[in-house]
């Protein structure tokens, strides 16, 4: 995508666009460094061929002469060889290899140097000491494996980790990608199976799944044609829904007047597959949250996290590197490390006097005016009495009494 | 050095107004490109580990070649200086000998250069790798860096089934190191049968390298072979084993050396910890870490896992005191015993800036979904109120207290 707006912008005449990713690592130079190297390695390889097969020639046009010397005295062999070992001397093929063998070298290391430039050569740097503990980390990535529907990996792993106890996650999963699976092939049932087992759960989660598949299966059983069928269903199923879901029903009840022919009909719209995938995301969703699991994998959010933060620790880590003590006892981070929207599961309120983060002792509180400051803060500007003081933020004035606590 | 610059500042504080006009999303769009750089100079292992193995192929086949050549050209020298003279015959069997060890040398090198080729194409595969990311792919490029990361827990854990299976199963074998650890792994499990033949190979191999991080590697082997003797009873064996072996580490371990030396005197029952130690079981496995170190170091790997370093690091990013608190959102991987577990020794992250998430639809409340004070001081989005209030004739219902107001008796609250 950045390539095609690069190149857009660059038919337009601008100069403007912003650099991507490749050129603030200077990727191409680490490109033409390898290049580098790899043409020295081909050049390396055929100069030892050659090598070989000269000093091969050399000795076979040796062996050569010395059959045409017929029946020769020693002096004429002696001289063969002696006349062999010269060119050989002269050719000095040792010195070969170790010329193109140093030009290679140097490629290999101008490479190596660049990589240490380009990229961070030792992540390490920002870890903390700690004993982490293995089962815990095993235990971790068996479910891992488990909730991805990676059932095979996950056995396997959890029987060479020899941890027995970590497959926890691994039968309600089993369950789970079963259902999804007959979705993929248009199987409602074993969705409904435990939608209905579920179904007061799902009500107390705000969720209207079970009603959603019924009338998949219902426009399912209509587009098969049964008109009779279809009608059947929805007294059966459909029916206990009605009062709460008047809209909903009342459409689906109309699409029977367009049985077999749905597809021309004012309610084509639900016959699209979308309702498949978005019912089956549903479903996944709310049998996480049933069995008191997250939606995305908890190890993958929190190594996502981890690439985001690290090169923020790294840089506090190289400034503190005198205080490795200091770095490894901290309570706190000293600057914030900035990770993205979707990593935001707390509200997080900071002072804006202050400049701390606030508490249950320190809670936030509203002023009359809309502006929002902690209990200290305020204490600090009313100076503890009961008079009125001016918002740091606007010209209007408060009692403390005026003012009252918040909860995000 | 400001940090604070460098991060996605803008999408992080929710500033979503940024993205209505086209200089602020170029602007945007500009600080997540340099954050994916960012995030992708921590690739250096990467990139690193084949090149160091293709180094030590080339000089290996090298090395090889050299001492094949310049045996030929002493061969030769040989025949050519010879005092007395050679029949023709042996002459030219002579000659036959050394044309057909350049033949087998030049065979091997052809062997041997398909290998540097696999390793180039190795290098290169993961070059081209970092450069593959686009706007559509980054999620499968990011579900790719997860694996590899899980591929190197697995290698280093010595859980080699686990890694090839998710290797081969994920198709990015050319992207992770099985087989430089399956080299490893020949050296872990003749230590872990307590010998220490294949060890000792692996340190001649890598001499010169381990001489330069001056390791100590050879000498702790040599020591453990000594005990052992001395655990046998083998005295006479052992003295000339430490005379060979250990003795020219004299300078460099002096206070080892005399504390192994002493077990002789001592025997393997002694009670004195200080030598009892020398022959615990344990010394093996303390060899095993301490070969796994080296190994790590000489291909300029970490010495951690890369899981290890990633989940440090996001743990103390998202560590905050609420994660703590019992209606902590299962989302929150530290909403989990054993990450809680984990995290337990770091640091808490620092906000410089009030962040705040609608407790009804997730979502950031800022300028353009700003929050509003119910009556009861509890605080939601502007969009998830005013959608409960269009379906509730004007009527909203705290969530958390279940108490009932009107759309009107709201008030906006300005926090900076």
């Amino acid at each position: 995508m950045e390539k095609k707006k690069r190149a857009e912008v660059g038919k337009e005449g601008l100069n403007s666009a912003p650099p991507t990713y490749r050129e603030h690592m200077e990727l191409n130079t680490i490109k033409d460094a390898f290049d580098r190297v790899a043409k020295k390695q081909k050049l390396s390889c055929s100069k030892t061929q050659e090598v070989i097969d000269e000093v091969g020639q050399e000795i076979e046009q040796a062996m050569a002469k010395m059959q045409s010397t017929d029946n020769g005295s020693g002096w004429d062999l002696k001289s063969v060889l002696l006349e062999l070992k010269a060119k050989l001397n002269e050719m000095a093929p040792m010195n070969q290899l170790e010329v193109s063998q140093r030009e290679l070298n140097v490629g290999l290391v101008k490479y190596a140097k660049i990589l240490e430039k380009c990229f961070n050569p030792d992540i390490s740097k920002a870890y903390r000491n700690v004993d982490s503990d293995v089962h815990i980390v095993n235990q971790i990535i068996a479910s891992h494996f488990y909730r991805q529907g990676l059932f095979d990996l996950g056995d396997c792993f959890v029987s060479e980790a020899n941890e027995p106890d970590a497959t926890a996650l691994k039968s309600p999963f089993l369950e789970m990608y079963g259902i999804l699976e007959a979705m993929r092939s248009r199987n409602l049932e074993p969705a409904l199976n435990w939608a209905s087992k579920q179904s007061e759960r799902l009500l107390q989660n705000g969720s209207s799944l079970e009603l959603k598949l019924h009338q998949l299966q219902f426009v399912e059983t209509l587009q098969k044609g049964s008109q009779n069928e279809a009608l059947k269903y929805a007294r059966t199923y459909l029916a206990p829904f009605a009062s709460v879901h008047k809209v909903e029903i009342q459409k689906l009840m109309a699409c029977l007047l367009w049985a077999g022919r749905l597809d021309q009909s004012p309610y084509a719209e639900f016959l699209s597959p979308t309702h498949w995938e978005r019912l089956a995301e549903e479903l996944t969703q709310q049998f996480c949250s049933l069995l008191g699991q997250s939606y995305e994998s908890p190890l993958s959010v929190a190594i996502a996290a981890g690439i985001q933060g690290l090169p923020t620790l790294l840089k506090l880590a190289s400034v503190m590197a005198a205080k490795q003590q200091e770095w490894q006892a901290m309570k706190q981070l000293p600057v914030p490390v900035d990770l993205g929207r979707e990593f935001q599961f707390h509200s997080i309120f900071v002072c804006p006097v202050l400049r701390e983060q606030g508490s249950d002792e320190n809670p936030p509180m509203l002023m009359p005016c809309g502006h929002v400051l902690s209990k200290q803060s305020i204490v600090k500007l009313s100076k503890s009495s009961t008079r009125p003081f001016k918002c740091p933020y606007c010209p209007l004035e408060a009692t403390v009494g005026q003012c009252r606590q918040l909860h995000f | 050095m400001d940090m604070a610059s460098e991060s996605p500042s803008s999408l992080a504080n929710g500033d979503s107004s940024a993205a209505s006009t086209p200089a602020a999303a170029a602007a945007a769009s500009s600080s997540r490109m340099l954050q994916l750089a960012e995030s992708l100079k921590l690739e250096h292992q990467f990139h690193r580990v084949p090149l160091e193995q293709f180094k030590k192929t080339i000089r290996s086949h090298h090395r090889y070649a050299e001492k094949e050549i310049s045996a030929v050209l002493s061969g030769v020298a040989d025949a050519a200086d010879r005092p007395d003279a050679m029949s023709r015959e042996d002459a030219a069997d002579h000659l036959r000998s050394l044309v057909s060890r350049l033949q087998g040398l030049k065979r091997k090198l052809e062997e041997g250069s398909k290998t540097e080729k696999l390793q180039v194409q190795r290098c290169r595969a993961r070059l081209d790798h970092l450069d593959s990311i686009d706007g559509d792919n980054l999620t499968e490029w990011n579900n790719t860096r997860l694996k590899r990361i899980l591929v190197d827990y697995m290698l280093r854990m010595s859980y080699y089934d686990t890694a090839k299976n998710l290797a081969e199963t994920s198709n990015i074998q050319d992207l992770v190191d099985i087989d430089i650890f399956l080299d490893a792994k020949k050296v872990i499990d003749s230590l872990q049968t307590k010998e220490v033949g294949p060890a000792l190979a692996w340190c001649a191999e890598n001499k010169s390298r381990l001489k330069k991080s001056k390791s100590k590697l050879e000498f702790q082997l040599r020591l453990q072979e000594f005990i052992e003797l001395v655990r046998a009873d083998n005295y006479l064996r052992a003295i000339q084993y430490a005379r060979k072996y250990l003795a020219p580490w004299g300078a460099t371990y002096m206070k080892e050396l005399q504390r192994a030396m002493a077990t002789l005197a001592l025997r393997s029952n002694t009670e004195c910890p200080t030598y009892k130690v020398l022959f615990e079981p344990m010394q093996w496995v303390y060899l095993v870490e301490q070969f796994k170190q080296e190994f790590c170091r000489l291909f300029g790997m970490t010495l951690e896992p890369l899981l290890n370093i990633y989940l440090q690091a996001g743990l103390s990013a998202l560590k905050t005191p609420f994660c703590f608190e019992e209606g902590c959102t299962k989302e929150d991987p530290l909403s989990h015993e054993g990450f809680r577990k984990l995290a337990a020794p770091l640091p808490f992250s620092k906000q410089h800036h009030s962040k705040l998430v609608c407790y009804i639809n997730k979502e950031l409340m800022d300028t353009e979904n700003p929050p509003l004070v119910l009556p009861n001081g509890y605080v939601y989005s502007t969009k998830a109120l005013e959608e409960m209030a269009a379906k509730n004739d004007g009527k909203v219902t705290c969530p958390r207290t279940g108490e009932t107001f009107n759309f009107s008796e709201l008030v906006k609250a300005y926090i900076s």
